[in-house]
């Protein structure tokens, strides 16, 4: 397993760094994603990194760069980063054929969805479209749903579209309430009733846990057992540990429950509940993947913009945390990022936070931090460029984006017949 | 028909009491004429008339006298009752006792089209007026016995399966033979929107339940006048034969007891309406349905919300009920609502007099209580001149107590049912119950104590402060108790009798090693009051306020409180609002005005100018509306928020004849959701499940009032129509490949199938008209389809159709289809296509409504690109953007500005797509989509840009009411908290009382979208 990690980051490195022309962006206003602002920016990129984070005030040489782009008036931004996203493994949700992202049994931690990720989805071109350039792809159901890993949005191939492969392992927490269905053609669902199941799969859990950690310090193994061995980097902290949970009671059972187990790096995804547990999440410094802001609050009594200012109660309490869009039509939906960070700034955060909640604060907990996730020197240089404040709907306009400083097609199916019906009516 | 049943009533009446002549006798005959008397007994002979010191007379089962000075016939049975009081048995008119429970029969995996039921019955399965109690009923001596020890003597027994469930019988809980017990045979009729066991896939909503009992009952009416008789239909003939009898309807909810009123109203009946315990969160409603109603005793247990994360998840309407549905019947006094009681939802029937007590301590008057559990029955169902009050001549049904019938200490003695004796507690059991001074053997005196009821009595031997329970058993004079202090002595049993004036027990006994010993008990007082926990539930309750709606974010009547009845006439009142110096988007030619002052009052939109003087009303609001924006309110083209059970009725390809005005929901916390999102109006859409779907209903969003009221007025009709995958099943697995269509060649020809009936109908309609006006009566009557009729509207451009549709081929089809008949589709809505062909929905005349950018969710939405809107509306096409979502509807600006992006629609345009587009394809726009003086005040105030995503809603305006502000809702935020709070503690201080609590779970709303059967819930 670990051998053919390797082998795909040294693929992935040959494969970028080919022939990428250096480039200047001069003028603008720079959101770093790191909170800060720089007006009439300099950014500077070479073999795919930015070298250069400045002032137009401040000395630099266009002659350095092969492509010199004048972005006076214009934002530019770090690429957006999609968490917990099924992007490129379902393509028409209602089509089974074209869905690959749910597989048979319950624990699977061994099923990965790097090799089912599709690079020539229709989807994905018109949610880059949008500003996000990265995503991390996520196997979805039962209880150890798969190991995820890191893309980029752009890519021949899922090899060369691998940014961090099989980044962590996604535990979906047992629900300590269901609802069944009621019916043999599992369409009627019946109301929630407390999961009588629950203390069989947690034990299920823990026992599936406790001989991971066992496989993984006893050395060689006479029969391999592939889904032990696909949970060895959780406890050497090579792999991060994704805990998908909403309800109170079952995000401290979780973290607990990570806690004790010797997990290196874990995050709550979901965390629907987590602002009542603000304290409880700090002491353990766990990270929160919150779930999608564009909600309904899940109880009546809720305030009614709950959803909307969830990020702004984790930032006041210090939480780093990042925004997801799981639910209905995610894969397509991930392009609404942007503005669910918008929603975000509305109901507390500045911009520049809510910025942060979608590229910095995402690559922090995936852990591409040191090298994705803001413009800053020495990072990669996936950034895009917009006309209007990025994440207004009403001012977004992507005007150009780079991934590892090459420049990609902002086209789509959806831009080309929009252009084809223009013509047909013959409207400008 | 009628008259045979009207004879078999009055033979079954008369029977009642020598039922058995029929029968053989084994042995020897056991007949009396005797008269029993009851005498030196209060006699409580209806609520008003109390007999202080009467006698009874009862012979051959009947009342013979009841009075203060009545001769005693000699050779009399006579009963001595002094000290005791006499009541008429209690009566419970809804119960399913003797009556065996229906079973769920075999149904296939497919879809079910048609009647399991074999015969010449009708065609839907839940539609069950054969259904006869009397002929199934069967006495059950344990159920009945239950029954007598709670004072019932009669009950109404039913058949509880369906939606019109048959005949009721009219029987009486003695153990005798059958043919003594049914008092009436056809007593009621039973009607409920709950299908039953039918497994007959339509109804599967509310909405087509009350579908189906409106066709039934035209088609009974049709079927009665036919003279032909092309068809025997059983169903119809029995349901024809119910029409006579009282009806009762059983409600299973507050907004179900209004929709069985508005089926009742239309049919001239006036349904008896078996209450569900919280009709009181919506009384004046309640009360002007003129119906009178049967109200369980059935309150919620407290939940166990000591555990903070478990109690989050108890909704404050379950709190609150918990709390308030104690006080239901008083409610019901209180507004003068006839009403009958039952035991009917009581998990246990034992329950009942310990629930009527609370009922009692919440408010009702005990008076009433008896009234509602005796006469008014009675007089529900017309038997009053044979039960429910002591009165010569009336059926020989009471019950003897220990005192007052509402008291907790009161002990039912006996129960007389047909002039049966059916004893319960025996009222010569000496009341042992005291504290004593207590000796055995050579031990120091110690304390015994005695509690509990007669049938069971409870002891306690105190030696110094330890108490240790006693065994003890009484058997008339005789006595026995065995204990055990941990001393030397082991377990003490004794044996003795009980010896009256004064009260004294004693005997012998034996300890652990068999010696004997004497004992004694003296009395020396009676036994102390009850422990603490009895003493607080005595306090008097001191409930909440009601809030309207009955949830989170309700608020209390300005005008009134508890059950008090308004002063105002809420419906009168209005707001007068001047909004100074803000940015008005007019949806107007004059385009967007800024720094405008703006005034409203009287609902209306009365003055926009650059400086309005202050108003004149001293009530009116001044709004400081610097750096804000003032806009039409939002208008939601495509909503599924605020519909009860069910968005689709999908068995059938049509499903006209449901309207989803009938199941609107005005307690949804959605509306309130949309409102903080600046919605003021939305239609609420029928699913699409099938090619014709059902009637839409169109409503403000007027927050705390009830259904009728959200209703807009004078909206025209509409109706929903769907093409596609969804109508031909697609996506609904590998069963559902029975129902016709299954592609979209069928669609089409559905369509061309009910417009051709439709036509044919309409002529036919005429020539009966025809025919009537002129005074005559047709030879044959015609027959009122709901369905066809929904249609015909259309073909006369009296209702308007909404499509739900994504590809071209299908819309293009559906333009065709309209065109040969002679009408034009309204709207089309999602139709993520229709850039494919919008000049050819510019020629036909059809508006969009559409998503902003959703798309690749299933195979026909592959096109839809988020540019169609821009395109749409550049081809001049009226472009909407709608929800279908009860989350995306609460940020619909948000959804328009995307055409700013996607296509580079101006700003003012983008506003008009859920604003003034949305008001004209409902055809309000003369009212409501623009501001502009003399339009309705429906209004929403923006923090910043409306189509920016930082802009927040400040206030929502409906008819000139604010219905949301921000400010407000902080407060109502601090009072949800507040009285959760409050009721939390009530409800761990009954939990520390002792009283059952229940567990939380948390109860998930249900969402709805276009694809959500009630049955069959789909992902979209």
């Amino acid at each position: 397993m670990k051998q053919i990690t390797i082998i795909l980051s040294l693929f992935s490195f040959v494969s970028v760094s080919a022939q990428i022309p250096s480039t200047l962006l001069v003028g603008g206003t720079a959101h770093l994603g790191t909170d800060s602002i720089i007006q009439n920016a300099v950014i500077g990129i070479k073999e795919g990194k930015i070298i250069l984070v400045a002032t137009t005030s401040s000395a630099f040489n266009k002659a350095d760069y092969a492509e010199v782009i004048n972005t006076t008036g214009k934002h530019i931004y770090p690429g957006i980063i999609a968490p917990n996203s099924t992007l490129g493994l379902t393509e028409i949700e209602a089509v089974r054929a074209t869905n690959d992202s749910r597989e048979v049994g319950s624990v699977l931690p061994n099923v990965r969805s790097l090799i089912a990720y599709n690079t020539d989805s229709k989807v994905i071109p018109t949610v880059r479209s949008n500003g996000v350039l990265m995503a991390q792809v996520v196997p979805r159901g039962g209880l150890v749903s798969g190991t995820s890993s890191v893309l980029m949005l752009d890519g021949w191939n899922w090899e060369d579209a691998a940014y961090k492969a099989d980044d962590g392992i996604h535990i979906n927490w047992p629900r300590m309430q269901t609802r069944k269905f009621l019916d043999e053609d599992n369409t009627e669902l019946g109301p929630f009733e407390k999961n009588k199941e629950y203390i069989k799969q947690v034990e299920e859990l823990k026992k599936l846990v406790t001989e991971a950690k066992a496989y993984s310090e006893s050395g060689l193994q006479s029969e391999k057992n592939l889904r032990l061995e696909a949970m060895k980097g959780i406890f050497n902290g090579s792999q991060a540990v994704f805990i998908h949970a909403d309800y109170i009671k079952e995000i401290i059972e979780a973290v607990n429950f990570a806690k004790q187990n010797g997990f290196k790096r874990i995050a709550v995804v979901g965390g629907k509940d987590s602002w009542m547990i603000t304290d409880f999440l700090r002491e353990n410094n766990v990270a929160v993947m919150l779930s999608r802001v564009h909600d309904l609050p899940q109880r009546a009594e809720e305030d009614v913009d709950l959803p909307y200012k969830l990020p702004y109660l984790l930032h006041k309490a210090g939480i780093l945390f990042c925004l997801n869009n799981e639910g209905d039509m995610e894969a397509m939906g991930a392009r609404n990022l942007p503005f669910m960070a918008g929603t975000a700034a509305a109901y507390g955060l500045t911009k520049e936070q809510a910025l942060k909640a979608i590229t910095l604060n995402a690559a922090k907990i995936l852990g591409i931090d040191k090298t994705a996730g803001s413009i800053e020197v020495g990072k990669d240089a996936t950034l895009f460029i917009s006309s209007g404040d990025a994440l207004d709907m009403r001012t977004n306009n992507v005007e150009r984006a780079y991934i590892k400083g090459k420049s990609i097609e902002l086209n789509n199916d959806q831009k080309a017949l929009y252009e084809k019906y223009k013509a047909k009516y013959g409207l400008k | 028909m009628k008259k045979a049943a009207l004879f078999l009533t009055l033979l079954l009446f008369g029977a009642a009491v020598i039922a058995q002549e029929t029968f053989p006798v084994n042995g020897v005959y056991n007949k009396n004429h005797l008269v029993y008397a009851f005498i030196n007994v209060k006699i409580v002979a209806d609520p008003e008339t109390t007999i202080e010191k009467g006698i009874l007379l009862v012979k051959d089962g009947l009342i013979i006298g009841v009075g203060e000075q009545l001769q005693i016939p000699k050779g009399s049975v006579v009963y001595d009752l002094k000290g005791k009081t006499i009541y008429p048995s209690l009566i419970d008119i809804y119960s399913t006792y003797g009556v065996p429970e229906a079973k769920v029969g075999p149904r296939g995996a497919g879809p079910q089209m048609e009647s399991n039921t074999k015969g010449a019955y009708g065609w839907n399965q839940a539609i069950k007026p054969e259904l006869e109690a009397y002929k199934i009923f069967s006495n059950n001596d344990k159920s009945a016995d239950e029954l007598r020890k709670q004072g019932f003597g009669t009950v109404l027994a039913f058949h509880k399966d369906g939606i019109v469930r048959g005949s009721a019988a009219l029987v009486s809980l003695g153990s005798g033979r059958e043919n003594e017990l049914v008092l009436k045979d056809k007593a009621a009729s039973m009607l409920s929107f709950d299908k039953g066991t039918s497994t007959q896939d339509y109804p599967s909503s509310l909405m087509g339940a009350i579908a189906l009992l409106r066709q039934t009952y035209l088609d009974a009416r049709w079927y009665k006048d036919d003279k032909t008789k092309k068809e025997y239909n059983i169903s119809l003939e029995m349901f024809n034969n119910l029409q006579s009898l009282p009806q009762i309807f059983e409600s299973g909810d507050k907004l179900n007891a209004l929709r069985a009123d508005k089926v009742g109203d239309e049919f001239k009946i006036n349904y008896i309406i078996k209450g569900s315990g919280n009709e009181y969160q919506q009384l004046d409603a309640i009360k002007a349905t003129n119906c009178a109603f049967i109200l369980p005793l059935s309150f919620p247990a407290a939940f166990d919300v000591e555990d903070a994360y478990d109690a989050i998840n108890v909704s404050l309407t379950e709190l609150k009920h918990w709390e308030l549905a104690p006080a239901n019947p008083f409610a019901f006094e209180k507004y003068a609502i006839p009403f009958a009681l039952t035991t009917a939802d009581l998990k246990d029937k034992k329950d009942f007099h310990k629930n009527l007590r609370k009922a009692i301590r919440y408010g009702l008057s005990e008076k009433q209580a008896l009234k509602s559990l005796t006469i008014t029955p009675a007089e529900l169902l017309n038997i009053s001149d044979k039960l429910g009050r002591l009165k010569t001549g009336m059926i020989a049904n009471f019950i003897i107590t220990s005192g007052n019938l509402f008291d907790e200490k009161t002990i039912i003695y006996e129960n007389w049912i047909q002039g049966n004796q059916y004893k319960i507690n025996d009222y010569n059991t000496i009341d042992i119950r005291g504290v004593y001074d207590f000796t055995y053997g050579n031990k120091t005196p110690t304390q015994l104590k005695i509690e509990g009821e007669p049938d069971k009595f409870k002891a306690t031997v105190t030696l110094d402060t330890a108490k240790t329970p006693v065994t003890i058993s009484v058997l008339g004079n005789l006595i026995s108790l065995s204990f055990n202090l941990k001393d030397s002595a082991g377990t003490i049993r004794l044996s003795g009798d009980i010896s009256t004036t004064p009260l004294k027990l004693s005997g012998k006994g034996q300890n652990k090693e068999g010696e004997w010993l004497n004992w004694s008990a003296v009395y020396k007082s009676s036994a102390p009051a009850e422990t603490k926990k009895d003493s607080a539930k005595k306090e008097t309750p001191a409930p909440g306020e009601i809030f309207y709606p009955f949830c989170a974010y309700g608020k209390q009547a300005e005008d009134r409180k508890g059950f008090d009845k308004a002063v105002n006439d809420f419906k009168n009142r209005y707001d007068a609002i001047l909004i100074k110096h803000v940015t008005v988007w007019t949806n107007e030619p004059e385009g967007v005005l800024k720094n405008q002052d703006v005034y409203i009052t009287e609902g209306r939109i009365v003055r926009i100018a650059d400086d309005i003087g202050a108003p004149k009303l001293a009530f009116a609001k001044v709004i400081d509306g610097t750096g804000k924006h003032l806009t039409p309110g939002i208008i939601d083209e495509h909503s599924h928020i605020a519909v009860s059970n069910g968005v689709n009725e999908g068995a059938q390809a049509s499903s006209a004849e449901v309207r989803i005005g009938d199941v609107i929901n005005s307690e949804d916390i959605n509306i309130y959701r949309q409102l903080s999102g600046g919605v003021t109006m939305a239609q609420l859409l029928h699913g699409s499940a099938n090619p014709v779907g059902g009637q839409s209903a169109i409503i403000k969003l007027r927050w705390g009032k009830s259904p009728e009221q959200l209703k807009f007025e004078k909206a025209d009709g509409f109706i929903k129509f769907a093409l596609g995958e969804n109508v031909k099943q697609s996506n609904w697995g590998d069963y559902n490949v029975i129902r016709f269509p299954q592609s979209r060649m069928g669609v089409e020809q559905v369509y061309y199938d009910l417009f051709t009936r439709a036509r044919e109908y309409a002529e036919k309609q005429k020539a009966y008209d025809a025919v009537t006006m002129k005074g005559k009566v047709p030879a044959v009557p015609f027959r009122r389809d709901l369905e066809l009729e929904a249609l015909v509207e259309i073909l006369n451009k009296k209702r308007f159709i909404t499509c739900h549709s994504y590809v071209q081929s299908e819309i293009n089809m559906l333009m065709h289809v309209a065109d040969s008949m002679g009408f034009k589709v309204n709207t089309f809505t999602h139709i993520l296509e229709g850039y494919k062909v919008a000049d050819k929905m510019k020629a036909h005349g059809a508006g969009a409504s559409t998503f902003s950018d959703w798309w690749a969710y299933k195979m026909e939405v592959k096109d839809a690109i988020p540019y169609n809107a821009s395109l749409l509306n550049q081809m001049g096409v009226t472009t909407a953007i709608n929800s279908d979502d009860a989350e995306m509807g609460r940020r619909l600006n948000q959804e328009a500005a995307k055409a700013i992006k996607y296509g580079g629609m101006s700003e003012e345009d983008a506003l008009k797509m859920v604003t003034l587009n949305p008001a004209k394809l409902l055809h309000i726009d003369n009212r409501v989509g623009s501001v502009k003086v003399g339009k309705d005040a429906d209004l929403v105030l923006w923090s910043d840009h409306p189509l920016s995503v930082y802009a927040k809603v400040e206030k929502t305006i409906i008819d000139g009411l604010i219905y949301y502000d921000i400010d407000e809702d902080k407060k109502l935020r601090e009072e949800i908290q507040k009285e959760r709070a409050r009721i939390i503690q009530k409800m761990i201080d009954e939990k520390k009382g002792g009283a059952p609590v229940q567990k939380p779970v948390q109860k998930k709303q249900k969402l709805y979208e276009c694809d959500s059967m009630e049955e069959d819930y789909l992902e979209n």
